[in-house]
């Protein structure tokens, strides 16, 4: 008999198109072969429709697979898609909706599909038994690394990673509403009709590209249409509804915590263009949604489960539901000669279906020996061979099914030529989403498998995801959760919507496996786990499910053992003598089926992996140099290179011999600023630092340090105190949103009785330090009559508020440099054209820019501790402000700072060094060690924790922690960097290399 | 030189390009606006809003709410603290706040501190759900609500004003640093309804 729609080209096409639309050809290449298929089709009915059976090998023995399944819970059809850096592998090839040019791939196959050498290894199959690697690959140990895990490597995986940047983009979003439903089959189409209608917003997801679930696949009437014209009525009426938001190719992939308000939040994947050969400008190819959802009506269906039998996994078996897809939705019969192997009555509707569109029917096996005789009245017009209480015990045929074996009850075994069969094991309600967090599943003997159990709060399942196969049961629980779960957040109690169709036959005995079959019998084909594998790991004492799974890898692919769990934890029970409920399950985890890495990245991915900030001078600086470094989020100029300069070091040294010299100016404007005010103030800085702040007079500033509860250093910084109740705090770069975190918690919890208010201002000023002997002279040229800034007026430590060229501005005569240095700022919106004005006024001073760099050796030759000092390891007695902390009053960390660790005499300390061969190079990171030890960790006496090379000495300086290091100045000691392999001999000298007297600052 | 005034710079200057095709969102720079954090000295808790009504006429918010009246706004955004707004105010509204209501409360002015972007379009919703993870329904979140929370890793305080042509209208304040990736990420949202910058 012809299958045939009377087009030669197209054998497998049957005369019905189902959803497919045949005038809308589309060519496609798999294996480089060009083929024929329609819009409306996957690549799994195109291939069928094209009469390819074989389309990649299995992942361990190589075996020959083909089609199971025609949704997302496919083993087997999984393929490469795409070229070069869009390659995408492990692609299933039943959720590949089909576009003209679409390039496809089979994989794990060399040389070629149909001849892969690979398949040697089924030859061997009887050494490739579960815990194989464990077993074998024990011994040389030394072996693993260099020889049997690459080994195993290059020959396990299935599809090749294209190793290149992935040039499409991903983004995220997020979407509120009051009920999502998952699934948009017939209960999820009547959940979200009966939710939507009562006004509230509503969010229906299905991972298909068309709405409708089985009733696509099934030859359904409701209120006296077909399925699919319901559909399309149900989803216009859906449309409609200005709160309904529809999300078709969208995958709900995870439940995960619900917050105080009872609202849960899901991750969803939309596949926004994998359908199109190319994402249009400016979309993403996917995104992901975080959806908070305050009711979820779970309408996820259920998964059809093949049965364990000799040879199960030849291409043309394939699960008799998807038969019955492929045969109504999508037009296309696997083949011309079939046969039905099942245990329950829905298997039969495969055979009638396939009748009806003119396939020949050989036989139906049915494990029952009581078949409902409504059943077998109708199947009489089949002209078929029927056996009851038979199994096929052996499926047959090198690259695709083409004989059975079946075994009558009696033994008697009859041989069948077909070229498919449909299995009906059962069905496996989709409970995944009901136990993402943590819920258990719970045994059903009325259809042979685990529905949800105890469910998350805030859902509800309806249909088949219950275990509720029947059409009319599915219709009446979705539309009942749906108007529940409105009803529940607030919207109108409406009558929920019903719909009248015909009783349906769904009576199911498990039908696990066939004992009496030959030949291999796969549970878990993704990852080739067979029967036997399950009976070594039973008899080998791994029978608890966690361990089953481990050991033999049974649910561990990416399909998550959709099809395979059951099957296999059911063979555990019988060979243990158990009941299932008593073999339990495993649960499984988000995601439902495979998310890119990509799409959980979304664009936050090369430079946006984090935002970049830039301040108000950044234009300026780019103007002058391309050397930026990241201090924080932060970029700032590392130095300015002037034409002709060789190398950093060169520009380096020139800026700080031109600020040493005469001035030079940089921005600071990333350093933290805190405005603190209230009557408390003083009283409130006093307690976070560990020297007295509230005796700073108006009009002056102040070094501050401040330690963390344990006594150890914090951060270090300046406070200036603008006025009886005001002052500004100066924090590092990068410790600014931590210490705001930490006086937000002292006023917060610890002293909410002080009057102390605290604003971060970091982003409101620019700020300039202008250094060198002839900064003030430039500053007078600058501010002209607006400040006076003579040593008199405006000394050392002093800052004011002022009005100047019509904006208000601050100076502070502060020094990290150690010359006479000020610190301008100005409301950041200035901060450009202040930088240029200065720049300008410097012009007669021959001032230059200095960047980080330069920044950092100058408080190198002051020895100013920094970041690199500031580590989180030092005390204030460390770092030689011991004598800062004063005893008048309390402070953060005061006690725990006196703790005998922290307060022993012999803890690494702050030192110079200074090399005695002076061209040597110091390295920071280098240990210290006495002359003549051996660089072992024992004799480790501290280490380099900075190191510059100074322009003004002439040689490599360094700052350095070393065991009692300040009573051991003139000593030499040995600075040793094995990483980088520096090994100097170094004289101990005081942190401050130059103007130790600080006569520079004063003047 | 030294009396020449200085000319400011937005922290948008340069950034603010249209992108894709369509005007689904709208982005005006609100540069000018006059912003300062205003937050209750301790035992003013109840003088202060006294002092604001009859100054400014206006309900000082308790909670996340916006109130304004003649220019002038406040936005509740932590216990006892707002962000004050005044329309081109600039870095003078800081200080005439400060001498209405200094005795209450600290003022600090934060007229650079942040850039402010007034957004709207009709497909503006769509295009900040991939940006702010709260929920801007008009059943959620009204005209003259107020939210601090994060925009591609980037704190950002926003509120809702009373739509404009049938579209949701939002001012959205960042740190002036991340202007530019803040503006990237808007654009990078935006683009497929298509981004003008006005």
């Amino acid at each position: 008999m012809s299958v045939s729609d009377g087009n030669p080209a197209r054998p497998h096409r049957i005369a019905r198109p189902g959803l497919i639309d045949r005038t809308q050809a589309l060519t496609f290449l798999f294996d480089g072969r060009r083929y024929t298929g329609f819009s409306g089709d996957t690549l799994a009915s195109a291939l069928l429709g094209a009469g390819v059976k074989l389309v990649g090998r299995s992942f361990k023995y190589h075996r020959p697979r083909g089609i199971l399944c025609a949704g997302s819970e496919e083993p087997n059809a999984l393929v490469e898609l795409r070229t070069g850096a869009r390659r995408e592998a492990n692609t299933r090839a039943t959720v590949v909706e089909l576009f003209d040019g679409l390039e496809a791939r089979s994989q794990n196959r060399w040389p070629s599909l149909a001849f892969d050498a690979g398949s040697i290894n089924s030859l061997l199959s009887p050494i490739f038994v579960a815990g194989f690697y464990y077993k074998t690959f024990m011994w040389p140990a030394a072996f693993w690394e260099k020889v049997y895990e690459p080994m195993i490597r290059r020959a396990a995986g299935l599809g090749r990673a294209s190793l290149q940047a992935d040039p499409d983009t991903y983004e995220k979003a997020h979407a509120f509403c009051d009920v999502l439903v998952i699934g948009a089959g017939p209960a999820g189409l009547a959940a979200a009709l009966a939710a939507g209608r009562s006004g509230a917003r509503v969010i229906l997801c299905d991972e298909d590209f068309v709405l409708g679930g089985r009733l696509n696949g099934e030859r359904h009437e409701i209120d006296g249409a077909s399925g699919s014209d319901w559909v399309r009525r149900i989803e216009t009426e859906l449309r409609s509804l200005p709160e309904v938001r529809i999300l078709p190719r969208t995958t709900v992939f995870g439940a995960y915590d619900d917050g105080l308000s009872g609202a849960r939040t899901f991750g969803a994947l939309e596949r926004v263009c994998d359908h199109l050969p190319l994402p249009p400008a400016h979309q993403p190819r996917q995104r992901m949604w975080k959806i908070i959802a305050r009711r979820t009506v779970l309408a996820a269906g259920a998964v059809e489960r093949p049965v364990v039998f000799g040879g199960n996994d030849r291409p043309g078996v394939m699960l008799a539901s998807a038969v019955r897809t492929f045969v109504n939705r999508f037009g296309v019969a696997a083949g011309g000669r079939a046969a039905v192997f099942t245990g329950s009555d829905d298997g039969w509707k495969t055979a009638f279906d396939l009748r009806d569109a003119g396939v020949a029917v050989e036989a139906i096996i049915d494990a029952r020996r009581d078949v409902p005789s409504a059943l077998l009245a109708a199947a009489k017009r089949l002209d078929t061979r029927i056996f009851v209480g038979s199994h096929v015990v052996g499926a047959h045929g090198a690259r695709g099914v083409d004989r059975i074996d079946v075994r009558e009850g009696g033994g008697r075994v009859t041989r069948l030529s077909v070229d498919s069969l449909a299995v009906s094991g059962g069905w496996n309600p989709s409970v995944a989403l009901s136990t993402h967090v943590g819920g258990r599943p719970r045994w059903s003997d009325v259809i042979s498998a685990f529905i949800p159990g105890d469910v998350p709060r805030g859902m509800s399942v309806a249909g088949a995801a219950c275990g509720s196969f029947a059409l009319a049961d599915a219709l009446r629980e979705g539309s009942a959760a749906g108007a529940e779960a409105a009803a529940a957040t607030g919207s109108n109690r409406i009558e929920p919507p019903r719909w009248r169709c015909a009783e349906e036959a769904t009576s199911v005995t498990a039908l696990w496996n066939v004992a009496e079959s030959k030949g291999k019998a796969f549970v878990d084909f993704q990852h080739d786990v067979t029967d036997e594998d399950i009976a070594l790991a039973a008899r080998e004492g791994f029978r608890s499910v966690e361990l089953l799974k481990r050991y033999t890898t049974l649910g561990m692919a990416t399909d998550q053992g959709k099809t395979s769990n059951l099957n296999g934890h059911a063979i555990m029970a019988a060979l243990t003598g158990r009941a299932i409920p008593e073999v339990g399950t495993t649960t499984s985890r988000p995601p439902y089926s495979p998310v890119a890495i990509g799409a959980f990245a979304g664009h936050h991915r090369g430079k946006d992996f984090k935002p970049t900030r830039l301040t108000a001078g950044h234009a300026w600086a780019l103007e002058r140099s391309d050397v930026f470094v990241e201090a924080g989020q932060w970029l700032r100029a590392q130095w300015f290179a002037a034409p002709g300069e060789a190398s950093w070091l060169e520009t380096v040294s020139r800026e700080v011999k031109a600020v040493r010299s005469s001035a030079g100016v940089c921005d600071v404007s990333t350093l933290g600023k805190i405005d603190v005010q209230g009557s408390d103030c003083g009283l409130f800085l006093d307690r976070i630092y560990i020297n007295s702040l509230s005796t700073v007079a108006v009009g002056r500033v102040r070094y501050g340090l401040m330690l963390r509860e344990d006594g150890l250093v914090m951060d270090d910084g300046t406070a200036a105190r603008l006025g009886e109740q005001h002052y500004v705090i100066s924090t590092t770069t990068a410790n600014a949103a931590k210490v705001m975190q930490h006086l937000e918690h002292a006023r917060q919890v610890l002293w909410p009785e002080l009057d102390v208010q605290i604003v971060s201002v970091t982003e409101q000023w620019s700020q300039y330090a202008i250094a060198g002997p002839n900064s003030r002279r430039l500053l007078q040229k600058l501010l002209g009559d607006a400040l006076d800034v003579s040593n008199a007026a405006f000394p050392y430590l002093a800052c004011a508020e002022f009005s100047w060229r019509g904006i208000g501005a601050r100076l502070f005569r502060i020094s990290f440099s150690g010359e006479l240095a000020y610190e301008l700022a100005v409301p950041a919106r200035y901060g450009d054209a202040v930088i240029r004005a200065v720049m300008s006024a410097g012009t007669e001073f021959a001032a230059v820019a200095y960047g980080t760099e330069a920044l950092g050796v100058m408080r190198i030759e002051k020895g100013h501790v920094a970041g690199n000092e500031l580590n989180g390891t030092t005390t204030a007695a460390d770092l030689g402000l011991g004598r800062m902390m004063s005893k008048k009053k309390d402070c953060i960390g005061r006690i725990l700072a006196g703790r005998p660790g922290l307060a022993d005499p012999d803890r690494p300390a702050l030192v110079g060094i200074k090399p005695v061969d002076r061209s040597a190079r110091l390295y920071s990171g280098a240990h210290l060690l006495s002359l003549g030890s051996d660089p072992i960790l024992a004799n480790d006496q501290g280490y380099v924790t900075s190191v510059a090379y100074s322009p003004m000495l002439e040689t490599w300086i360094g700052l350095a922690l070393l065991v009692r290091g300040p009573q051991r100045h003139g000593e030499r000691i040995r600075a040793h960097s094995p990483i980088r392999g520096g090994d100097a001999e170094v004289e101990v000298v005081s942190p401050i290399f130059f103007d130790p007297d600080g006569a520079r600052l004063h003047v | 030189m030294s009396d020449s005034p200085l000319i400011a710079r937005s922290a948008f200057s340069g950034l603010a390009r249209s992108v894709g095709d369509g005007s689904g969102v709208v982005a005006a720079d609100r540069d000018g606006l006059g912003l300062a954090t205003v937050a209750a000295l301790k035992g003013r808790a109840e003088a202060l809003p006294q002092r604001v009504l009859e100054r400014f006429g206006i309900a000082l918010p308790d909670g996340p709410f916006r109130s304004t009246a003649d220019g002038i706004a406040f936005a509740g955004t932590a216990p006892g603290t707002w962000l004050a707004t005044r329309e081109n105010g600039g870095n003078d509204f800081a200080a005439d706040l400060r001498e209405q209501i200094g005795a209450f409360a600290a003022v600090c002015d934060q007229s650079d501190g942040y850039a402010v972007l007034r957004l709207t379009g009709p497909m503006l919703r769509s295009a900040l759900s991939k940006l702010i993870p709260i929920d801007l329904h008009s059943r959620a979140f009204k005209a003259g609500d107020v939210a601090s929370t994060v925009a591609a890793h980037m704190g950002v305080t926003l509120w809702r004003l009373p739509d404009a042509d049938g579209a949701l209208v939002v001012d959205i304040a960042v740190f002036r640093s991340l202007a530019g990736s803040f503006w990237h990420a808007l654009a990078q949202s935006s683009a497929e309804f298509g981004l003008i910058a006005v």
